[in-house]
């Protein structure tokens, strides 16, 4: 059943991105939006975020991509039990793995078109004329409701004003800014002034580890050595992404997007208390897709700021 | 591809492995050798779990002691994605089906052993065969030989010599490959490699009709995150860049890895 609820995110913006719920899949999460057809129910969710996207096609980060982090002790989502080898997290660095805007839209727009939800897809803004070529592309797809645009995490506030403004000068859809967890106060009032209609708060902090070639015979997996940088995900960034948003909510005149180490429906009530419009939910569907739904037929229709 | 509660019906001890039966008719239909599930025993990452054996209602896992899923017991619930991957294929004008495996990685291949699994769909009086190549550090560590299919050619080696040949599988590889006209591979990924290098010195055959996977198969299995190819998190080193090992693989021709 539908959500009465309805958030827009972009109030001041000509076609508005209005939302029947506030829930929604994190960018880099999701895919392309077809590989959870079988195990998300679309229908419950407010929007689905699929991507990230660059100009031309990416072949990625050399393997491995996934390194899981040492568990954690305590600390459990609504529905993992305790943790045999505790929770811990994962990085992920995929080198934004895609196959190109151009091949992207080919191969999934007709796809997009039959979502039951609005779609927005994640442009990684790695610099202005490739975010221009990404939000140009777009802009004449008309089952792309918005634009979500990723930040370099070196991003200055003259880069995030340059990328933003070329991407709203070619984009007729609302746009949303994910800002970088440790730069998202700083950049916040800039990417507003340049023309983001909403912002994200924020995207997976990176780290740095070193692993060493093992095999792992419970999970038949090897691992060689090197160190490897990525974006990492787990429960532990929540505090981290929730102090930002509080801080960002303060500063910004605009709808704001919790994300960050959201894995029940407190962790998401926590970001609309603290002031966020919508929330999106990212590693926590790796483990359990059927969350995104229950998480958003689980909020309350309305939460009050505190 | 569905999400769903599988349940405990079973847990048995056949040293040095636990076995683990499932039920889950929904997700076992569509489970092959080399298919996987991933299960939530726990951990911030699902665990992939192969099938060993693969029944209409359900299906077994065998996995060490310290393995997170020993610790199921019968009646318990566990929350299982799948089926998942692209498995071994096994090609239907194959006559002599070569297996290598490490003792960790066996499991994997055990539903090809299996003569009730058709591993081979052949006409009446058709002749065919499978051998397989099976190494461990010790005998203490080899998966028990009694319970292999008594028409199994089996082949051990052992590190130590307690069990078999003593030394390398790389000993034995060789003869065994140029016997067989399929071959699928389970083991650590370091030793493909090596195991490439003696398929491309004793020219086997290009691949057989049936497959695009080439004649020799080998298993890849990185860590993964989501198991849907959503995240690109599980890339795999092939010769014209990566694929995907939860959906493209885990299941590789051998010559292509990189």
């Amino acid at each position: 059943m539908r959500r009465e609820t309805v958030v827009d995110l972009a109030p001041n913006h000509k076609t508005g991105l209005t939302l029947a719920n506030p829930v929604m899949p994190a960018a880099g999460c999701f895919g392309f939006g077809t590989e959870y057809a079988r195990l998300v129910e679309v229908e419950a969710l407010g929007a689905v975020v699929v991507g990230p996207v660059t100009a031309g096609p990416r072949r990625g980060a050399e393997p491995p991509r996934t390194l899981p982090l040492p568990p954690a002790s305590g600390g459990t989502g609504e529905r993992l039990p305790p943790a045999s080898g505790g929770l811990g997290g994962v990085l992920l660095h995929t080198g934004l793995a895609n196959p190109g805007v151009a091949a992207v839209v080919r191969r999934y727009g007709r796809a997009w078109g039959r979502f039951p939800v609005p779609v927005i897809v994640h442009v990684a803004g790695t610099s202005p004329n490739e975010t221009a070529s990404c939000c140009w592309r777009l802009a004449s797809v008309e089952a792309v409701a918005g634009i979500e645009l990723g930040l370099p995490d070196t991003a200055d506030p003259d880069d995030v004003a340059a990328i933003i403004q070329a991407a709203r000068a070619v984009a007729s859809q609302p746009l949303i800014v994910r800002l970088p967890l440790a730069r998202a106060e700083w950049l916040c009032e800039v990417a507003v002034e340049a023309g983001a209609d909403a912002l994200t708060v924020a995207a997976p902090p990176r780290g740095t580890v070193w692993h060493e070639t093992r095999f792992f015979p419970e999970s038949l997996v090897s691992v060689p050595t090197h160190f490897v940088t990525g974006r990492l995900y787990g429960p532990f960034v929540h505090p981290l992404a929730l102090r930002a948003l509080c801080r960002v909510a303060k500063l910004a005149p605009v709808p704001l997007i919790g994300c960050g180490g959201i894995y029940s429906v407190e962790d998401g009530l926590a970001f609309l208390r603290a002031g966020a419009t919508a929330i999106q939910v990212g590693g926590a569907l790796w483990h359990d897709p059927a969350c995104l739904a229950r998480i958003a037929r689980s909020l309350p229709p309305a939460v009050e700021p505190w | 591809m569905v999400q769903t509660d599988a349940l405990v019906t079973g847990v048995e001890q056949i040293a040095p492995f636990v076995r683990v039966t499932l039920a889950a008719p929904t997700v076992a239909a569509g489970l092959a050798s080399g298919r996987f599930v991933l299960a939530d025993l726990g951990g911030y990452l699902r665990t992939p779990l192969f099938p060993a054996r693969i029944e209409a209602e359900g299906f077994d896992v065998l996995v060490p002691p310290g393995h997170p899923a020993a610790m199921l017991r019968p009646g318990y619930e566990v929350n299982i994605i799948g089926p998942l991957g692209r498995g071994f294929e096994v090609p239907t004008t194959a006559r002599r089906l070569l297996l290598v495996a490490d003792t960790a990685h066996l499991l994997v291949l055990l539903p090809l052993t299996r003569p009730r699994n058709q591993v081979f769909r052949k006409k009446p009086g058709f002749s065919s065969s499978v051998a397989l190549l099976l190494s461990a550090p010790t005998a203490a560590e080899l998966y028990p030989i009694r319970h292999l299919p008594p028409a199994l050619e089996v082949h051990v080696v052992t590190a130590d010599g307690s069990a078999g040949h003593q030394g390398s599988p790389l000993d034995l590889f060789p003869d065994l490959v140029r016997w067989a006209d399929c071959v699928c591979i389970a083991s650590d990924p370091t030793t493909y490699p090596a195991l490439a290098e003696t398929v491309r010195e004793v020219r086997m055959l290009p691949p057989l009709a049936g497959g695009d996977r080439g004649g020799v198969q080998a298993l890849v299995m990185p860590p993964l995150a989501c198991g849907v190819g959503a995240c690109q998190g599980c890339a795999v080193q092939v010769a014209r860049g990566t694929k995907l090992a939860c959906t493209d693989g885990p299941v590789f021709d051998l010559l292509e890895l990189r």
